[in-house]
C-alpha cells in the first residue's frame, strides 16, 4: 500500500550538495514529514497486540474483522441463528442455540472463539473462505478478555457538548478556541509561538479571507493603527468585503468538482455553469446560513418558495462529467447517481457513501443497502442530457412564463417539423454513397443536403420537404421576435415518479437485488431498528414559479436530514472545511472522510466545539470566520523555537502558524494586483486566459471550446477563469488546480520545475513582468533605488530595506554588465525576479 | 511523499543515517535531525539504513522487474486486427455476403452485416510462422520477438470513453493513467527529465486531450508531460526571445539568493528549500530535454533505419528515435501517439478503409520495425516493453451499405507486446473466425495494464493510492492477472 501525504515534494539532492543551506533545509523536511507519516502510518494498518496488557482499539482492529469476515450473515442485515454482531447487547445475547456468542472477560466461555478455532470444518466460522490468521484470533480473544467493548468510532456518536478546558495561562487566551489549543499545548510543556507581526498579520488575513494581497498603503495604515481594536476592525471589515466570495467559493467549488464542460470525446459546455458559481459567491457574501446553503443546492426545486436562485442552485447536480455517447446507458446512468451519491457523501456528510456500491463498506458501518436507500433520494434527478437534447433536462428557463409558453408552443411545432424533416432526409441518404453518408453524420451534413438531396428524392417528395422547410423558417422568426430567454444551469427536468430503487448486486445495474426505499444512512450503527424513516414526502409545495413539474420531495427531505441541528456529521464537516482553509489543514487532515478509514482529529473536543458553535449561531459560517480569525492561535507567527519544532515537526498541535504557499489562483491573482491590472469586476460569464499554442495543440481540435476574452475580462480573478475539463490552463494545473472530475477535499502541494519554468518563460508572468516594470517606471523617479523601492513596496506589500537595495543593485548590475540589458530591461527583469521568490509566493 | 514498507528496505539513495548528518554538515540542522532520527526511533547506535526517499527519485520495484521503461505505440482510432495480425483466411472470399454476426460500435448494436473481406495479403513470417498482412511487412519481420494477443476486449467501444479505459483503466474520466501509476510506483531514473513522457501526432491530440495523460486524483506532477519534436520540446522550457541561457542562469541566482536570504530565518519550512531546487532543476532541464530531442546526434543509418529520411515515415520515425533516446536516458513511460484529431488523421476507417489504413500503417511500419531493431541491436529491448495497439478493433462487416469502411468493435481486438521479458514468437487468445469477437482466452485491458505493471515490477493487485475512501489501483478492485502466457 502506498498512501500519498499531501506534503511538498522534495526534489533531487545531489542538486543540492552544492548548496550546504538548501540541503540543511531539505533534510530537515524529510524528517519533519517523517513524523506525521509515521504517525499516519501506525493509526491506519491494522495493529496486532504484542502484550495482553495493551488495551485492544475496536473501531481499528475489532470492527474491521468482523465487518469483513462476519457481518454478511450475522450483521446490520442478517442476524443467522440469532446473531446480531453489531452491538454489545446483541453480541453478547443468547442466539438461537442457548449459547452465547459473546461472553465478556470470558473468552473461553464466548461461542464465536470456540467457532473460529474449532478444528472441525462443519463447525467452523466463518464457513467460506480462508480461516482468520491467528492475529486476527488474537485480536479477538484479547478484546473479549478485555470485556468486548463496542466503543464507537468518534464521528458515528452525536455530537459532544463540550466543556471549554482550564489553562494554565488564560490571559493568553482572545477566546474559547485558544483554550483548547493552548491546554493541548501546555501538556506537552510546549508555549506556542508569538504573535505574528502586523505586517505579517494583515498580509495573512488579506490572503485568507478575500484571496489577494493587500496594498501597501492598506498595509502603512495597518500598521500605524495603534488602537487596540485595530485587527478586529479590520477583520470585520474584511468580512463584509464581496471579494471574500471569490476566494471563500472557490474553497467549495473544489468540493463540488466545478468544472463548466462534460469531459469526454466533446468535452461540450455546460451552458450557465457560471450562474452557479456566482450563486455560490453570493451565498457566501451573505453569510446564507449552510444549512440553507446545502437545501438549496439539494433540493432548491422542491422549497415552499422557489426563486430562481433556489433553482440556480440546483445546477449543482449538473457540475459532474457526463458522457453523451456512454457504450452502457444503464451502467452511465448509475454512474451518474454514483457520482451524486460521492459528492453529497463525502461534500456534506463527510463520509464514503461511495466504498458501499458494490459491497457493504468493509469498515465503516454503511451497508450496501445504505448506499442504494441514498441513490433513492435521487432517483427523480434525469440525466444530464441526452445526446439529442443537451438542454432541456438542465437549463431551467427562468424567463417570464408568458414568453415562456409562447415560447414553448412555437418550439414544440419545429420539434414536429424538424422529426418530418428528418424522415425525408434519412429516406434520401441511404441511398447515398458511403463516403456522403458518413459525411451526413457530422459537419458535412448541410452540404450534402444541399447537394445531393432533391437527387435522392422525388418531386413531389421534394416538394413537401420544401414545404415544410419554408414553414419551419417561418416559426423561427416569429421565435426570434420574442424577448430574450433566460436560463439557469440546474434540475430543468425530474421524474415526477422516480422508478424503484434495488439494491444492484456487486455494483451491476443488471442484477437487483432488493428493493430499497429512502432512508438515512450510517447512523444505526448497524441497528437496522434504528434505521430512520424518512418523513412524508411534501408534496405540491406553493410558489413554484418557474418550473410546473409535481415535486417528489425526496431530495428536500434527504436535505432536512443532512441539515438537522443533530445531524452527527454534517456540522463536523464544515466546521472542519473551515478551519482546514484557515489553517492549511484539517482539525481532522481527511475532510471529505471522517469515517474510521480517516485521519483522527488531532483534536476533537475544538471539532465538537466549533460545530456546536456554528449550529448555536444559526449555521452563520461568518461566525465562524470570525471567531477563528480573532483567535490568538490564528495571530501566531509562523516562527517558533527549534524546541518547539522538534517536540512538533508536524505541527499537530498547531504550535505555531503554517507557513503556506499560495494557491494557483491567489499567486495569479497576486501577480495582476502586483502589475496593477487586477480587474475586480464580480460575477458573470467566464472568461478565457491566453493558453500556449504548444497547449491548444493536444486538443483533437486545437482551440475548440476556447474562447478569445478582452484584455479586461483576462485581467479579472481567477475564480472566473473558465473551467474546460479536458484543458486547464497551465498556470493553473501546474500548482496543482485539483482535479476537475472528483471532489477535492484538499490541494496537493507539489513543487516542481514546471512551475519554475512556467514563471520564468511562460505567457502570462511574462507579459505581467513587463507591465509590472512599466507600472514602476510610472510610479517612482528615475533613479534606481527609487525604482527598487517601488517595486518592492508593489510585489511584497512592505517597505524595501537596505538589503533589498543592495540585493536589487547587485542583480541589476550583472543583468547590465553581463546581458547588455539597458535600464528598463534591467528593472523587468528584475521585476520577474521578484514574482519569482518565495516571498512573494509564500505567506508567514 | 509516498512510501511503500513493502516495496522493500530502501535506503536513503543508499546512505546510512551516520552518512546522513556528516553530508549535512553539522549545524542546527543536523543536530535538529539527530533529534528527529532519535524521535522516530532510530536509535542513535543505529546504522540500519533509513527507510523513506525523496517522492521523485527511483523508487525500488515491489519484486525484480523485467523491464525498465515501457514504449507505448498508440494507434489511436483503432487499427482493423483482421487486416494486420489477426489472419482470417476463412473469410477470403466472403465480401459482400450479409451474414449474422453479432457488433457493437458507434452504430449500435447490430445482429447482421455484409462482410467487408480483409483487404490486404497476408503472408508467413519468421520461425514461429506467424501470419502478418501487407500492411506490416518490416514489422513482420519481428515477430519472433513479439507476443500477440489477439483476444483483447474492452468495455466500450466509443472512442471517448474507450481512450479513458486503454490508458487508465476506467471508461469514466478523473483517474490516472497507466504512465501515472509507473512514475508513482517507481518515480522517474532520471530527474532532468519527465518520468512519464507523451509525444502526439502533427494532425493533433486525441480526442479527450489530455485527459489521456492525466494524473486523476493523483499529484499534477505525476502527469504526462507532452514532448514535441519540433520547436521547444516542453511547455515553457525555450527562454523567451531575448533571454539568453547565461541571462536564465542570472535570473535563477538571482531568484535563488533571495530565496536563501528568506529562507534563512524560517528553517521549519521545508517548500521553501524544495522551491530552490525546482529551480536547479527547471535549468538542468533546459539543457537535457534538448539535448535529449537533438536527433543531429544520430547517424544516417539510423535515421534511415527509422524512415525518418523519408516524408510517409519521417515525423513517426523521427519520434521512435525520439523514444529510444528517452529510454536510454532513464524515462520510464513514453507514449507516442499513431494519429490525431479526427476521422481519417488516425485510424479510424469508417469510410475507405485501405486508404485510411494504407495511410497510418505506412507511416509506421518502417519506423516501428526500425525502433524493435536498434532497440534490440543497442541491448535495450530485454529492458523496455513496447506496446503496440488501439483502444479497439474492427469490424468484420461494413459500416454502411457501400464502401469498405468498418465500426469499432471492442468484442475482440488485437495489441502486441514486445521486449520487456515478454516472450516473442506467440500468439494468446484467438476471435471468432470473422474475427468479431475474442473466443479463446478473452483478455480485458486490465489484463493488458496488469501485464505492464507487473513487467515493471509493480504487483497491479498491490499498488494501489488511496482516495475517495478506497485503496484505488490501476486494475480496479478485483484481483486481475497479468497474462502468464507471454511472460518468460
Amino acid at each position: 500500500m502506498i498512501r500519498f501525504v499531501r506534503l511538498p515534494y522534495l526534489l533531487s539532492l545531489t542538486l543540492l550538495a552544492a548548496n550546504p543551506l538548501a540541503l540543511m533545509l531539505l533534510l530537515l523536511a524529510f524528517f519533519g514529514s517523517l513524523n506525521s507519516l509515521l504517525a499516519d502510518q501506525a493509526t491506519k494498518s491494522a495493529v496486532p497486540p504484542t502484550q495482553a496488557a495493551e488495551p485492544i482499539d475496536f473501531n481499528r482492529q475489532v470492527r474491521p474483522i468482523l465487518a469483513k469476515h462476519c457481518y454478511a450473515c450475522h450483521g446490520p442485515d442478517d442476524t443467522e441463528s440469532g446473531l446480531n454482531l453489531t452491538t454489545f447487547e446483541s453480541a453478547t445475547a443468547e442466539c438461537d442455540s442457548g449459547s452465547k456468542a459473546i461472553v465478556p472477560n470470558r473468552s473461553t466461555d464466548s461461542e464465536l472463539l470456540a467457532r473460529i478455532t474449532s478444528s472441525d470444518e462443519s463447525d467452523r466460522m466463518p464457513p467460506e473462505g480462508s480461516r482468520l490468521s491467528t492475529s486476527q484470533i488474537e485480536i479477538l480473544k484479547t478484546w473479549i478478555e478485555q470485556g468486548a467493548e463496542f466503543n464507537q468510532h468518534w464521528s458515528f456518536q452525536p455530537r459532544k457538548q463540550v466543556d471549554v478546558p482550564e489553562v494554565a495561562d488564560p490571559s493568553w487566551c482572545n477566546n474559547p478556541i485558544d483554550r483548547f489549543i493552548l491546554s493541548k499545548l501546555e501538556a506537552r510543556d510546549l508555549t506556542p509561538a508569538g504573535q505574528a507581526d502586523k505586517r505579517t498579520l494583515i498580509r495573512r488575513v488579506y490572503y485568507d479571507v478575500l484571496g489577494i494581497p493587500p496594498t501597501i498603503e492598506e498595509v502603512l495604515a495597518f500598521e500605524s493603527d495603534a488602537k487596540k481594536d485595530a485587527y478586529v476592525r479590520m477583520v470585520d471589515r474584511l468580512l463584509c468585503d464581496p471579494r471574500m466570495g471569490e476566494r471563500w467559493g472557490r474553497h467549495w467549488l473544489d468540493v463540488v468538482r466545478y468544472a463548466e464542460t462534460n469531459s469526454f470525446e466533446r468535452d461540450g459546455l455546460k451552458p450557465n455553469a457560471w450562474k452557479y458559481r456566482d450563486w455560490v459567491i453570493r451565498s457566501i457574501n451573505s453569510d446564507k446560513p449552510y444549512d440553507q446553503f446545502v437545501t438549496e443546492q439539494l433540493a432548491g426545486d422542491e422549497l415552499d418558495e422557489v426563486t430562481i436562485d433556489t433553482l440556480t442552485a440546483t445546477g449543482f447536480y449538473r457540475l459532474g462529467i457526463w458522457d453523451d455517447e456512454p457504450a452502457d446507458p444503464l451502467q452511465a446512468r448509475f454512474d451518474e447517481f454514483d457520482d451524486l451519491v460521492t459528492v453529497a457523501g463525502q461534500g456534506f456528510l463527510g463520509l464514503t457513501l461511495n466504498c458501499a456500491r458494490c459491497h457493504d463498506h468493509k469498515i465503516d458501518p454503511i451497508p450496501q443497502k445504505d448506499y442504494y436507500a441514498m441513490v433513492a433520494f435521487f432517483r427523480d434527478v434525469t440525466s444530464y442530457a441526452s445526446r439529442s437534447d443537451g438542454a432541456s433536462n438542465n437549463q431551467i428557463d427562468v424567463s417570464d412564463p408568458s414568453v415562456r409558453e409562447e415560447r414553448a408552443r412555437l418550439k414544440s411545432e419545429v420539434a414536429k417539423l424538424d422529426k418530418t424533416m428528418r424522415e425525408i432526409e434519412q429516406s434520401a441518404i441511404v441511398k447515398m454513397s458511403a463516403e456522403e453518408q458518413r459525411a451526413t453524420e457530422g459537419p458535412g451534413r448541410k452540404r450534402v443536403l444541399k447537394e445531393k438531396l432533391q437527387v435522392f428524392l422525388s418531386d413531389g417528395e421534394f416538394a413537401t420537404y420544401q414545404k415544410w422547410k419554408n414553414e419551419r423558417e417561418k416559426i423561427a422568426k416569429s421565435m426570434d421576435s420574442l424577448p430574450n430567454q433566460e436560463f439557469v444551469l440546474g434540475l430543468a427536468k425530474c421524474e415526477p415518479t422516480p422508478p424503484s430503487t434495488f439494491v444492484l448486486v456487486r455494483g451491476s445495474p443488471q442484477a437487483e437485488g432488493d428493493q430499497v426505499a429512502p432512508s438515512y444512512v450510517a447512523m444505526t450503527q448497524g441497528d437496522t431498528s434504528k434505521r430512520t424513516e424518512v418523513p412524508a414526502f411534501v408534496r405540491n409545495s406553493k410558489n413554484r414559479l418557474h418550473t410546473d413539474a409535481p415535486v417528489v420531495g425526496r431530495r428536500r427531505a434527504l436535505a432536512q436530514w443532512i441539515t438537522a441541528d443533530d445531524n452527527w456529521f454534517t456540522a463536523r464537516t464544515i466546521a472542519n472545511r473551515l478551519w482546514q482553509n484557515h489553517f492549511g489543514r484539517g482539525i481532522f487532515r481527511s475532510t471529505n472522510n471522517l469515517g474510521q478509514l480517516g485521519d483522527t482529529p488531532t483534536h476533537p473536543e475544538l471539532l465538537d466545539w466549533l460545530a456546536n458553535q456554528l449550529v448555536e449561531e444559526d449555521w452563520s459560517m461568518k461566525s465562524i470566520h470570525r471567531l477563528i480569525l480573532l483567535s490568538k492561535a490564528y495571530q501566531m507567527s509562523s516562527q517558533t523555537t527549534s524546541e518547539t519544532v522538534l517536540q512538533d515537526p508536524a505541527n499537530d498541535l498547531f504550535s505555531r502558524f503554517s507557513m503556506r504557499r499560495l494557491s494557483a489562483e491567489e499567486l495569479r491573482d497576486s501577480v495582476l494586483a502586483t502589475s496593477g491590472d487586477l480587474h475586480f469586476q464580480q460575477g458573470g460569464k467566464s472568461f478565457f486566459p491566453k493558453v500556449a499554442d504548444e497547449v491548444k495543440a493536444t486538443q483533437s481540435q486545437p482551440g475548440s471550446g476556447w474562447g478569445d476574452s478582452s484584455e479586461s475580462d483576462r485581467a479579472r480573478r481567477s475564480v472566473y477563469i473558465h473551467i474546460k475539463r479536458s484543458l486547464v490552463p497551465p498556470e493553473l494545473s501546474v500548482f496543482d488546480f485539483p482535479d476537475t472530475d472528483t471532489t477535492c477535499e484538499a490541494r496537493f502541494l507539489t513543487t516542481q520545475a514546471g512551475q519554475a519554468l512556467g514563471l520564468l518563460n511562460g505567457l502570462f508572468v511574462q507579459d505581467q513582468a513587463t507591465r509590472f516594470s512599466n507600472r514602476v517606471l510610472s510610479m517612482a523617479s528615475s533613479e534606481r533605488d527609487d525604482q527598487v523601492r517601488v517595486a518592492v513596496e508593489l510585489a511584497y506589500s512592505r517597505a524595501a530595506t537596505a538589503d533589498d537595495q543592495k540585493f536589487a543593485k547587485h542583480l541589476m548590475e550583472r543583468f547590465g554588465k553581463e546581458h547588455d540589458l539597458d535600464a528598463t530591461q534591467q528593472l523587468r527583469a528584475y521585476c520577474l525576479v521578484l514574482l519569482n521568490t518565495n516571498e512573494f509566493l509564500y505567506l508567514d | 511523499m509516498a512510501r511503500n514498507s513493502s516495496l522493500g528496505g530502501n535506503s536513503f539513495c543508499g546512505r546510512t543515517r551516520r552518512e546522513f548528518l556528516w553530508q549535512s554538515g553539522g549545524g542546527f540542522g543536523a543536530m535538529a535531525l539527530a533529534n528527529l532520527l532519535d524521535k522516530d526511533g532510530f536509535g542513535s547506535e543505529s546504522s540500519k539504513p533509513t527507510t523513506f526517499e525523496n517522492p521523485l527519485a527511483a523508487k525500488v520495484p515491489m519484486f525484480a522487474p523485467k523491464a525498465k521503461s515501457v514504449i507505448f505505440l498508440f494507434m489511436y482510432g483503432g487499427p482493423s486486427h483482421i487486416d494486420t495480425f489477426d489472419y482470417k483466411p476463412a473469410m477470403i472470399g466472403m465480401d459482400n455476403k450479409t451474414v449474422e454476426v453479432k457488433t457493437f460500435g458507434r452504430g449500435g448494436h447490430k445482429n447482421q452485416g455484409r462482410i467487408v473481406e480483409p483487404r490486404w495479403k497476408f503472408s508467413q513470417y519468421g520461425e514461429c510462422g506467424k501470419w502478418v498482412s501487407d500492411l506490416f511487412p518490416n514489422v513482420a519481420q519481428h515477430v519472433d520477438d513479439i507476443a500477440f494477443l489477439h483476444s483483447m476486449t474492452a468495455d466500450s467501444p466509443i472512442h471517448g470513453s474507450a481512450m479513458l479505459m486503454m490508458n487508465s483503466g476506467k471508461i469514466l474520466s478523473g483517474s490516472p493513467s497507466m504512465g501515472s501509476w509507473i512514475n508513482y510506483g517507481l518515480g522517474s531514473e532520471n530527474e532532468n527529465l519527465p518520468g512519464y513522457v507523451v509525444m502526439l501526432d502533427p494532425s493533433g491530440g486525441p480526442i479527450s486531450g489530455a485527459k489521456n495523460w492525466s494524473s486523476g486524483y493523483m499529484p499534477a506532477s505525476y502527469a504526462g508531460t507532452v514532448l514535441r519534436s519540433k520547436g521547444a520540446p516542453i511547455l515553457d522550457l525555450a527562454t523567451p526571445s531575448g533571454v539568453s541561457r547565461e541571462l536564465q542562469r542570472t535570473l535563477i541566482d538571482g531568484i535563488n539568493q533571495a530565496n536563501q536570504n528568506h529562507a534563512w530565518s524560517r528553517l521549519s519550512n521545508s517548500d521553501l528549500a524544495a522551491r530552490i531546487a525546482s529551480y536547479e532543476l527547471a535549468f538542468q532541464m533546459q539543457s537535457s530535454a534538448p539535448e535529449a530531442v537533438d536527433l543531429g546526434q544520430e547517424t544516417a543509418a539510423t535515421l534511415s533505419l527509422y524512415g525518418a529520411d523519408s516524408p510517409k515515415t519521417e515525423d513517426f520515425g523521427k519520434r521512435c528515435i525520439l523514444a529510444r533516446r528517452l529510454v536510454e536516458r532513464g524515462v520510464r513511460f513514453i507514449q507516442l501517439y499513431s494519429g490525431g484529431a479526427h476521422n481519417d488523421a488516425n485510424w479510424d476507417a469508417h469510410g475507405d478503409l485501405e486508404k485510411n489504413h494504407n495511410l497510418h500503417a505506412g507511416a509506421t511500419d518502417k519506423p516501428i520495425a526500425g525502433l524493435l531493431k536498434d532497440l534490440k541491436q543497442r541491448g535495450l529491448l530485454d529492458s523496455t516493453l513496447v506496446i503496440w495497439g488501439g483502444e479497439f478493433g474492427r469490424q468484420p462487416t461494413a459500416e454502411y451499405a457501400n464502401g469498405s469502411g468498418r465500426d469499432h468493435n471492442a468484442y475482440g481486438f488485437t495489441m502486441w507486446m514486445a521486449g520487456g521479458g515478454i516472450r516473442g514468437g506467440t500468439s494468446t487468445g484467438t476471435t471468432d473466425e470473422l474475427g468479431g469477437q475474442a473466443v479463446e482466452k478473452p483478455m480485458h485491458v486490465k489484463n493488458l495494464h496488469a501485464t505492464v505493471l507487473h513487467q515493471m515490477g509493480l504487483d497491479p493487485n498491490r499498488l494501489s493510492y488511496f482516495y475517495s475512501g478506497l485503496e484505488q489501483k490501476l486494475v480496479g478492485v478485483e484481483h486481475i492477472l497479468p497474462i502468464h502466457e507471454i511472460v518468460s
